[in-house]
């Protein structure tokens, strides 16, 4: 029996919060889980999932080719290098949101539906007609913020038109959270983000040098078995994939810590 | 203090700080609250209170709260009010 095909939208409202990391990430994963995915950027004029996937010299058509009906959608995938069950569908890099509508972009994610049993959309900062574009053919969505003020206030702000849009199932990954700080208590717990934005928790991410180095390759964290954000977007997409997998430990226990905060130096 | 050599002193947790700045920037946007129709709130309240027969005798304040088990806000406000009759009364008796 074919299995149903599922899209999820994967936002913030604020900028530079990890929503690409997250999309490639997981993305990656569940691909790695045997799952036939493709991920999808809608930041058109602003791409980054072929980076982050190290795809960016293999793009010949993109989104916005496909919407204007200049290619097929087939020749606009790009395949991963490694996993070919793995697709992206890149965004236009020198055209303008504005050129694509809600309307156009559900109906692209239909076509995809019949190919993929997730499709993963990696949608822009903001909450104007990118955003709209975005949300538009979503089952649901996954939210990623950073414990900080101005990015749960966006979040927030976009749970609100999340709901206006009928998108029921919005679940929260808490980005680039270090153990260290909270503990000290100069960061936002993840405890305390999920209760201010009340939405089912699906994952904790540690902030992690690793990220910025798969960036530079283009090989996603989770392929890096030393990594914890590695570990914690696998288990991301685990949980996605329908497993029970429990949150990961994050509190740093190392005697220098220890030391540290035993003399108000940490 | 014995461990503390470098005399450094425990402040408040700015989590906590970040923690009660957040409830109030939710409870605000969720609410569509500003300034101007705080404003227009407060009138409207001195307004009712004097038409049920009590004198606001100082300020009137408005603290919308986040209550996140529901998405929702709490407008707390605060009257400090006397009846104009007693008020009257004590004028009276004086």
């Amino acid at each position: 029996m074919k299995q149903k095909s599922v899209a999820i939208t994967v936002t913030s409202g604020k900028g530079g919060v990890g929503k690409s990391t997250t999309v490639a990430s997981v993305g990656l994963a569940l691909a790695r889980l045997g799952r036939r995915v493709c991920v999808m950027d809608t930041d058109i004029g602003l791409r980054k999932l072929d980076l982050m996937l190290g795809l960016e010299n293999r793009i010949v058509y993109d989104l916005v080719d496909v919407i204007e009906g200049t290619s097929k959608l087939r020749q606009s995938l790009v395949s991963h290098k490694e996993y070919n069950n793995l697709a992206l569908l890149p965004a236009a890099q020198t055209r303008y949101k504005e050129e694509v509508s809600p309307a156009q972009v559900k109906h692209l994610v239909d076509e995809l539906r019949n190919e993929f049993e997730f499709i993963l959309i990696d949608s822009p900062a903001g909450i104007e007609g990118g955003f709209r574009n975005a949300i538009a053919p979503a089952d649901r969505a996954i939210l990623v913020v950073n414990p900080e003020i101005p990015s749960v206030r966006d979040s927030d702000r976009v749970i609100g038109l999340l709901e206006s849009a009928n998108l029921d199932q919005i679940d929260l990954v808490v980005n680039r959270v270090q153990p260290g700080m909270v503990k000290d208590g100069d960061m936002l717990s993840v405890e305390r983000v999920q209760n201010h934005l009340a939405i089912n928790l699906l994952g904790i991410v540690p902030e992690d040098r690793r990220i910025i180095r798969s960036s530079n390759t283009g090989e996603p964290v989770v392929l890096d078995d030393k990594s914890m954000a590695g570990r914690a977007f696998n288990n991301i997409a685990r949980r996605i994939n329908g497993e029970e997998v429990p949150f990961l430990e994050l509190e740093e226990s190392s005697l220098i810590n220890r030391i540290k905060r035993i003399f108000h130096i940490a | 203090m014995v461990f503390n050599l470098f005399n450094k002193e425990k402040e408040r947790p700015t989590a906590a700080t970040a923690d009660d700045r957040l409830s109030l920037v939710l409870s605000y946007q969720r609410s569509d609250i500003d300034e101007r129709k705080l404003k227009k709130f407060q009138g409207r309240l001195i307004e009712l209170c004097d038409e049920f027969g009590y004198d606001v005798v100082g300020e009137v304040e408005i603290r919308p709260q986040s209550r996140s088990r529901d998405n929702t806000t709490v407008l707390n406000a605060s009257i400090p009010v006397r009846l104009r009759g007693n008020q009257e009364e004590k004028s009276t008796d004086s």
